[in-house]
C-alpha cells in the first residue's frame, strides 16, 4: 500500500513538473508585403520603361518562392514552404501591378539577422505535379506547371522590347524559368524585428535589376529573347534567376 | 381597449407572415402547412467526384460541397426546360454532351430565336475554371454563372420568380430540393439553391483520362502515332531536339485540362486600334482598353466535338484554326506575345510559321485529345430520357 501511495506521489510530482514547463511559444502573425517594381517604382503593365538605349514593356510577372525562413546566427525559423505571386493578373482592371500581402501565423517573436528565400520550387516539390496537391493551394496551380519539362515554371516574365528604337514594341521576350538547376536560394542580411503589431516586412523585386548582368550592363534581350525549350539548355533561365540576389530588396 | 390590442397584434402577425412568404422568390405565397417537407428524410451523402489520377483534385466552394442528391437535382435542372419562359429550352440547349457540352452553333440561339453574339463554351472540366467564366469572365463562380442565362432575354428569357414558382408547385422538385439541401418548406426553394445544384452537376463533368494523349502521358508511348507525336512536341514546344518548330500552343492551353483559364487576344482580328474590336470581350467587363479583344481560353480536350471555333464560331474546322495561328497574327498592340512566335526563330523577333505538314500534325494531335468516354458517361446524360 505504501508503494502505491509513493508511486502516486511520484506520478503527481512528475505531472506537476511537466505542467510547470513553459508553454510552447504560439508565435505571432507576421505579414509580408510583396511588390514588383521597375527602377524602384511600382511596376505597371504595358508601360514603356527605359531599358539600355531603348524601351521595354512588361506584360506578365509571376513567381514562386519556397522555403522562406528567418535567420539568426545558425538558427533558421521557417516562415512558409511555398508562396505563389501573380503580380499581373489578367483580369485586373488596373494595369498597376498587384501588391500581395500574406500573413504567416505562429512565427516566434524576436530579433532576426536576415531572411532566406528560395526562388522557385524546391526539388522535392518540383518532383511532384499539381494533381499531387490539394485544390486551391499554390502548387495545385496548373497555370505555371510545364508538363513537357515536368517542372513548375518558377518565374514568368513576359513582355516586348522596342528592338530598333522606332517606338514600336516589336520584339517579344519571354523568360519562363523552371527546372531544378534554375532554383536559387539567397539569404538577405537585414535586421528584422518580429512582434505582434510591429511594422510589416516588405519584399520588392525590381524587374530592371532582374534584367541587369552582374557587371551592371543590361541583359541582351535581342540575343536572348526567350528561355530555351530544351531541358538541357537552362542558360538564360539561370541567368535571370541568378539576378534575384541583386533584384530583391528587403525593407522594414 | 384590450380587445382592440389583440386584434391589432393578430393583424400585425398576419401581415408579417404574409410579408415573409411573399418575400421569397416566387410570386405565390406558400403557407407553412401546405409547403411542409419535413416528412421527407434528409440524409446528405457526400460524393467523391471520379477523376483520372493525373488530374488535380476537383475543387468546390466550402458552402456547396458535393452530395449525391445535390448532383441529382442539378442534373435534372440542367436538362429541364422548366428553366425557360416557354418550357422549351434548358441549360443543355447550349451545352449538349455530344458537342462536348457545346451546341455546335457559331453563336447560340435562345427561346425567341434571337441569336446571341458568342458561341457556347464547353463545360468539360469546368470545375477547374478558377479565373472567371463565360468568354469574358463576367461571372466569378459557377453558382453566379448559373443565375444569368435564365433571365437573359436572348437565352431562356424568363424570371427567376417565375421559375421558382414553377419549381415550388412541381410534383417532385420540392422533394429533390429537400433531399439536396434539407429545406423544411417549399417556400425555401430559391434561385440560389437551384444555382448551387446546377453548379454541383457541372463540376462533375470531368474528363475520363482515356484519350490517346492521356494514355501517352501515363506511359503508353505507342498511344500516339508519329504524326500525333510530332504535333504533341510542337504543341508543348518540346520539338527543338527533333528539328520541329515551336507551336507555342501550351502557353495558353496549358496544364492537364489544356486551358490555363487566362484571357488573351489570340490574334484573330485585324483592327486598327484597340477601340475597334467588334466584341470587346474582357475589356467590356473590366473597362480596361488593353483588355479589348481578349477572351478566356477554352479547353482543347474534346475539341474535335465542339466546332465551330473561337468566341464567335468563325472557324468551322481545326485546320482553319491552326492555319490562322500559323500566320502569326496581325501585330495588334495587345496580341499575346506568343501569337507572333509560331515556328522557327528567324531573328529580330520574326518566326517562320508552320508548314503544311506541321499544321497537319498539330491538328492530328488535337484529335488525340478526343475522349468519347467522357461525353458518353451515363452520369452526364439527360435523366429525362
Amino acid at each position: 500500500m505504501k508503494n502505491v501511495i509513493l508511486s502516486a506521489f511520484a506520478a503527481a510530482a512528475l505531472i506537476s513538473v511537466s505542467a510547470c514547463k513553459e508553454p510552447a511559444d504560439p508565435g505571432v502573425d507576421f505579414a509580408i508585403n510583396f511588390k514588383a517594381t521597375y527602377d524602384s517604382s511600382q511596376l505597371e503593365k504595358n508601360k514603356p520603361y527605359n531599358f539600355d538605349a531603348t524601351q521595354i514593356v512588361v506584360q506578365r510577372y509571376r513567381l514562386y518562392l519556397s522555403d522562406i525562413a528567418l535567420v539568426k546566427d545558425t538558427t533558421v525559423v521557417p516562415v512558409t514552404d511555398v508562396v505563389y505571386l501573380d503580380f499581373t493578373p489578367d483580369q485586373a482592371a488596373s494595369d498597376l501591378s498587384k501588391t500581395p500581402r500574406i500573413v504567416f501565423s505562429g512565427i516566434p517573436a524576436g530579433e532576426y539577422d536576415g531572411i532566406r528565400i528560395g526562388f522557385g520550387v524546391n526539388a522535392a516539390n518540383n518532383a511532384k505535379q499539381p494533381s499531387d496537391f490539394p485544390a486551391g493551394t499554390p502548387l495545385a496551380n496548373e497555370l505555371d506547371y510545364w508538363l513537357g519539362w515536368r517542372s513548375y515554371i518558377f518565374t514568368v516574365l513576359d513582355g516586348r522590347m522596342d528592338s530598333d528604337k522606332d517606338g514600336d514594341m516589336d520584339l517579344p521576350y519571354s523568360y519562363h524559368c523552371g527546372s531544378d538547376p534554375v532554383y536559387r536560394v539567397f539569404t538577405f542580411n537585414q535586421h528584422i524585428h518580429v512582434e505582434e503589431g510591429h511594422p510589416e516586412l516588405n519584399i520588392e523585386f525590381d524587374i530592371r535589376k532582374l534584367l541587369l548582368n552582374d557587371n551592371g550592363t543590361y541583359y541582351d534581350i535581342l540575343a536572348n529573347n526567350a528561355t530555351s525549350n530544351l531541358v538541357t539548355d537552362t542558360r538564360v533561365a539561370e541567368d535571370i534567376s541568378s539576378h534575384y540576389d541583386t533584384a530583391t530588396t528587403i525593407k522594414q | 381597449m384590450k380587445k382592440v390590442l389583440h386584434i391589432r397584434n393578430f393583424g400585425l402577425l398576419l401581415l408579417g407572415a404574409i410579408a415573409f412568404f411573399q418575400c421569397q422568390d416566387g410570386n405565390t405565397p406558400i403557407t407553412p402547412d401546405e409547403g411542409d417537407l419535413t416528412d421527407i428524410p434528409y440524409n446528405p451523402k457526400p460524393y467523391a467526384v471520379p477523376k483520372p489520377a493525373h488530374f488535380p483534385e476537383v475543387p468546390f466552394p466550402a458552402d456547396n460541397p458535393f452530395t449525391v442528391d445535390g448532383i441529382a437535382l442539378g442534373r435534372r435542372l440542367f436538362y429541364d426546360p422548366i428553366l425557360s419562359a416557354d418550357s422549351t429550352m434548358s441549360c443543355s440547349g447550349c451545352h449538349l454532351p455530344q458537342g462536348s457540352f457545346t451546341d455546335n452553333y457559331a453563336v447560340s440561339v435562345g427561346i425567341d430565336g434571337i441569336a446571341g453574339k458568342r458561341s457556347s463554351m464547353s463545360l468539360l472540366n469546368i470545375a477547374y475554371a478558377n479565373n472567371g467564366l463565360f468568354w469574358d469572365g463576367r461571372s466569378k463562380t459557377l453558382e453566379e454563372q448559373a443565375l444569368l442565362p435564365v433571365e437573359d432575354p436572348i437565352e431562356l428569357h424568363t424570371t427567376w420568380a417565375n421559375v421558382i414558382e414553377k419549381l415550388r408547385k412541381h410534383p417532385t422538385y420540392p422533394e429533390y430540393f429537400r433531399k439536396a439541401f434539407g429545406i423544411a418548406n417549399k417556400g425555401e426553394i430559391t434561385k440560389e439553391l437551384a444555382a448551387k445544384a446546377i453548379a454541383q452537376f457541372e463540376r462533375i463533368l470531368i474528363s475520363s483520362g482515356t484519350s490517346k494523349f492521356d494514355q501517352f502521358i501515363n506511359g503508353n508511348i505507342d498511344a500516339l502515332d508519329e504524326e500525333e507525336l510530332d504535333g504533341k512536341l510542337m504543341f508543348f514546344d518540346e520539338g527543338a531536339a527533333y528539328n520541329l518548330p515551336d507551336g507555342q500552343c501550351f502557353h495558353c492551353h496549358g496544364g492537364i485540362t489544356l486551358t490555363g483559364n487566362q484571357f488573351f487576344n489570340n490574334g484573330i482580328d485585324s483592327v486598327a486600334s484597340l477601340d475597334d474590336f467588334r466584341d470587346k470581350g474582357l475589356g467590356g467587363v473590366t473597362g480596361n482598353r488593353f483588355h479589348n479583344g481578349k477572351f478566356r481560353t477554352p479547353t482543347l480536350r474534346n475539341i474535335a466535338f465542339s466546332a465551330p471555333y473561337m468566341h464567335d464560331g468563325r472557324f468551322q474546322t481545326l485546320e482553319e484554326c491552326v492555319a490562322q495561328y500559323a500566320d502569326n497574327g496581325f501585330g495588334v498592340e495587345n496580341e499575346d506575345i506568343f501569337i507572333g512566335q509560331m515556328g522557327f526563330p528567324l531573328g529580330n523577333g520574326k518566326y517562320s510559321g508552320l508548314n503544311a505538314y506541321q499544321q497537319r500534325a498539330l491538328v492530328k494531335f488535337l484529335h488525340a485529345l478526343t475522349d468519347t468516354v467522357a461525353i458518353n458517361n451515363p452520369d452526364f446524360q439527360n435523366p429525362f430520357k
